[in-house]
């Protein structure tokens, strides 16, 4: 039963993962570069999810399209000061354009809302079901749902429409794209927006159950980075595998040892994999060419 | 890049005081020393507080830089380092009373230590998983620090940190532990100097711009780069033992992520390899705050911004950003060439009296489901010059690729001079012997054609920071290296172009430079992918003659070309590789009129 209820917990945690990481890889894919502020667009988006529901009190649910519009605004003028003036220098430029960011947002966020932690309204509401002994959160299950329908959207979005078909080519050979007549420079900006967009959601479904603070990006920037290595560099659905990973590792070994010990063991076997299997645990999808 | 006014340095005469200044940007850093010194004079304690903690980030960003400007990897440690460095004088200092003399060396060699440990695992990663890395190291240090109260105090780290104390002389704050830091930042800047100024640091250079070209010329990229992190270890170390001397409390903050963006931002605003630019960016980042104080405790929005605007506007830095700007408004002469000097053959273990050289034996390589390599099975000889011939995708370059160990056969051996070299690393067998160039160029861009070269020619002689440190004056082993560099470009007809960078090269040229750069390493074997692509008739002749010279002198030619008409007079043999295998091999006659050849090329023969 306890298993259950870790589970459950842990479903919850690995599904707002996976959106921070799938924001974080559908930008790798289209520029090959790392988004290092991808952890900061979450809190941001968990930042606009709180000012908006004091605006407007409705259940996060209803605040869910705005907090996304929201964000995906936001993600096209990031990708106008963090990608596009950087565009043809090595990547890691944009690595340290977007540390710049970040560094930006958090201390933004800071002057704005203060270094204290903030909670977001629930997506319905709160409370909880109780199955016997099992004990479930409704946010938790709500997440779960949400992000399950925003992953198949975009997947969806990415295998059948023409959209996400001019996506995926810029995403897989830019040059050829813009060959064939692909406005590639809409697309890779429409790719921030969409990040940003799913960073915002992800903002929205972490704030009520774990709050915002204005530092927390850095540790899911870690995370998103981490599944997106452990289920191979690039890939959408390892990158989706990799957080349900983490979230399933964090929520059982806080449970049964303590939370630091679980983020140290997970760092620890975050290094084995790069140590044993640097190109990742299922390979690169994107491979160097020698 | 500084290529200019480090030349003019060597061979430019003295021009007095007053011209002294005239060099490279000597000017305005001049100026900006006269005004940070005035900042201090103004007497403020204040602005001394301030500008002690610009020098103990100078030294963290020029340790830094070592490994993030020279080797070129974003580590995201160098905070940790710094933070441990500070651990160990904090605790020892406070809880143990250990003096400055028994810290201070431990505070510098147990980030090194950690360094040790890390590098194995680390080292090898690509830049994005390399800096992932170095991250989580860093969180897990930091949980470390958080979590182990006994020893670290926790959260609330220790306070009561004894302030600076040489035996029993006290550098109390202000002027005097000011003047002891800027001290610490002169040697450490010193060593750094003396460290990058010569082959050793042009080493860096190509193995950061273009590892292809690195491994040709013998360079152990795994080596540099390890030495590169142990230095920035080493520096952080100092300067964290120096920042907890200062502020006399340690606590958490040292190891957190605002000192890591610090110092990243710090390098990218002074521009990364270059030691002035760790000082300028410390100094003007440390002011920051200052300027902007209408952001109160948020200064490190102006950091992000500061940052983001100078990695656009200026991706070399401030001090880059100088360098060109005075190079455009008053371009310096160009210095003199040097003049060749033909160095000594290099010391050869094996035999010189014929008999095979190279031998592959039933070599296989596949990608994925494409056999590129399949039971290849051939043997050069001793002063031969062998053709390698096939259709597009037939294997001809990964048969390269593997020979200089760019890539690991599955199964065969290679042996050069009866010794197998499948398995060794790629800089390795370039030592041993095994020239090469590539298909698509691959030189350093921002290099000098001379400097290209002049590493390859270097590397004979070993480098190292030993060699670096003790190289006093002038450097010998550069200038020798320039000579011999000299010596390969005359050889193939470039030594016109020498002090060209290799990005404005006309493509003819830049092969040319690339066969100097793998003649400079004196090999045994040379490996030519495609020479005479992109050549006009002309110079293909000139090509064919000088290959023809160099075979002449003994050096056995491995040649892949598609261009029959300049192979045929050129080759004494010729193998023929089609879908991974040996289709023929024979005197170009043979091949050339060979049907499996014929059929590989136009297709199966029709039916009449």
């Amino acid at each position: 039963m306890l298993f259950l209820q870790l589970l459950i917990n842990g479903v919850a945690l690995g599904s707002a993962y996976a959106l921070v990481a799938l924001g974080f890889v559908l930008i790798l894919n289209a520029t090959s570069a790392v988004n290092f502020a991808q952890g900061d667009l979450v809190m941001v988006g968990g930042f606009v999810a709180i000012a908006a529901a004091a605006l407007l009190p409705v259940p996060g649910i209803v605040l869910l399209p705005v907090v996304m519009i929201v964000m995906a605004v936001f993600g096209l003028v990031f990708s106008m000061l963090a990608y596009f003036p950087l565009k043809s220098r090595p990547p890691v430029s944009v690595f340290i354009s977007t540390i710049a960011l970040g560094i930006v947002f958090q201390n933004g966020a800071n002057a704005i809302f203060g270094p204290e932690p903030q909670v977001a309204p629930p997506l319905l509401t709160g409370g909880y079901l109780q199955y016997g002994e099992l004990i479930i959160s409704r946010q938790s299950l709500s997440i779960i749902i949400v992000a399950a329908l925003l992953i198949a959207a975009q997947h969806l979005l990415f295998a059948k429409t023409q959209f996400g078909r001019r996506l995926r080519a810029t995403a897989q050979n830019r040059r050829m794209a813009q060959a064939v007549g692909i406005p590639v420079n809409w697309m890779i900006a429409a790719t921030f927006g969409m990040a940003a967009s799913l960073a915002g959601a992800a903002g929205l479904l972490l704030a009520n159950q774990f709050f915002v603070s204005p530092t927390e990006g850095t540790d899911l920037i870690i995370k998103a980075y981490i599944a997106v290595t452990i289920g191979g560099w690039g890939s959408i659905l390892g990158a989706v595998v990799g957080a349900m990973l983490i979230a399933m590792f964090e929520v059982i070994f806080s449970a049964f040892i303590s939370y630091p010990v679980a983020t140290a063991i997970l760092y620890g076997t975050l290094l084995a994999i790069l140590f044993f299997r640097p190109q990742g645990l299922f390979g690169e999808t994107i491979q160097k060419r020698a | 890049m500084a290529e200019v006014s480090r030349h003019v340095g060597v061979a430019g005469r003295w021009r007095g005081p007053v011209g002294w200044f005239g060099v490279g940007i000597r000017l305005p850093l001049a100026v900006m020393a006269i005004v940070v010194l005035a900042m201090a004079l103004s007497g403020n304690s204040y602005n001394l507080r301030i500008l002690t903690f610009a020098g103990i980030y100078a030294l963290l960003v020029i340790g830094y830089q070592f490994i993030f400007g020279h080797a070129g990897a974003l580590s995201l440690a160098q905070g940790t380092f710094f933070g441990v460095g500070a651990y160990v004088t904090g605790i020892l200092g406070s809880q143990l009373d250990w003096p400055f003399l028994a810290t201070f060396p431990l505070s510098i060699v147990l980030p090194a230590a950690l360094a040790v440990v890390i590098a194995a695992p680390i080292l090898r990663l690509e830049s994005h998983y390399f800096a992932l890395a170095t991250l989580g190291i860093g969180q897990v240090v930091l949980l470390l620090a958080i979590n182990w109260e006994g020893v670290t105090g926790g959260a609330n780290g220790i306070p009561g940190v004894p302030g600076l104390r040489i035996l029993s002389w006290d550098i109390p704050k202000g002027w005097p532990l000011l003047i002891f830091v800027w001290m610490l930042v002169a040697v450490g800047a010193g060593l750094a100097w003396q460290i990058t100024r010569g082959l050793y640091g042009r080493a860096f250079e190509v193995m950061r711009e273009n590892a292809f070209a690195a491994m040709s010329v013998g360079i152990d990229i795994g080596a540099l780069r390890f030495v590169a992190l142990i230095l920035s270890a080493l520096y952080a170390g100092a300067a964290g033992a120096l920042y907890v001397h200062t502020i006399r409390v340690i606590s958490p903050e040292a190891l957190e992520f605002p000192i890591m963006v610090a110092c990243l931002t710090m390098a990218v605003v002074g521009g990364r390899a270059r030691i002035a630019g760790a000082i300028i960016g410390a100094i003007i980042l440390i002011h920051l705050p200052e300027w902007f104080r209408f952001l109160d405790e948020y200064y490190l929005i102006a950091y992000g911004v500061v940052a983001l605007v100078m990695i656009v506007v200026a991706p070399y830095g401030l001090v880059g950003a100088l360098e060109r700007l005075r190079q455009r408004l008053w371009p310096e002469p160009a210095p003199a060439a040097p003049s060749a000097l033909a160095p000594p053959p290099r010391q050869r273990a094996g035999s010189d009296d014929g008999g095979v050289l190279l031998a592959v034996r039933d070599l296989n390589k596949a990608f994925g489901g494409i056999v590129a390599a399949d039971n290849l099975d051939f043997e050069i000889q001793r002063g031969e010059i062998v053709g390698l011939i096939g259709p597009n995708g037939s294997g001809k370059t990964t048969l390269v690729n593997l020979i200089t160990g760019i890539y690991r056969a599955e199964k065969g051996q290679i042996l050069l001079g009866g010794v197998p070299i499948s398995g060794l690393a790629a800089h390795e067998i370039a030592r041993r012997g095994v020239a090469r160039t590539f298909q698509n160029i691959n030189l350093v861009d921002d290099m000098t054609a001379l400097d290209n070269v002049a590493v390859a020619c270097g590397q004979r002689d070993g480098i190292g920071v030993r060699r670096a440190l003790t190289t006093f004056g002038r450097d010998e082993s550069l200038e020798h290296a320039r000579g011999a560099a000299m010596h390969f470009l005359g050889a193939v007809g470039a030594a016109d172009d020498a002090l060209k960078t290799c990005g404005e090269l006309p493509y003819g040229i830049k092969r040319r430079v690339e066969i100097a750069r793998a003649l400079a390493l004196d090999p045994d074997l040379l490996i030519l992918d495609e020479p005479a692509a992109g050549l006009n008739e002309d110079e293909q002749a000139e090509l064919a003659q000088r290959l023809q010279r160099l075979a002449g002198d003994g050096l056995t030619l491995f040649v892949i070309e598609h261009n029959m008409p300049f192979l045929m007079p050129l080759a004494e043999r010729m193998i023929c590789l089609d879908y991974g295998r040996v289709i023929a091999v024979g005197t170009p006659d043979e091949v050339s009129n060979h049907p499996g050849v014929i059929e590989a090329y136009l297709g199966p023969p029709e039916d009449d």
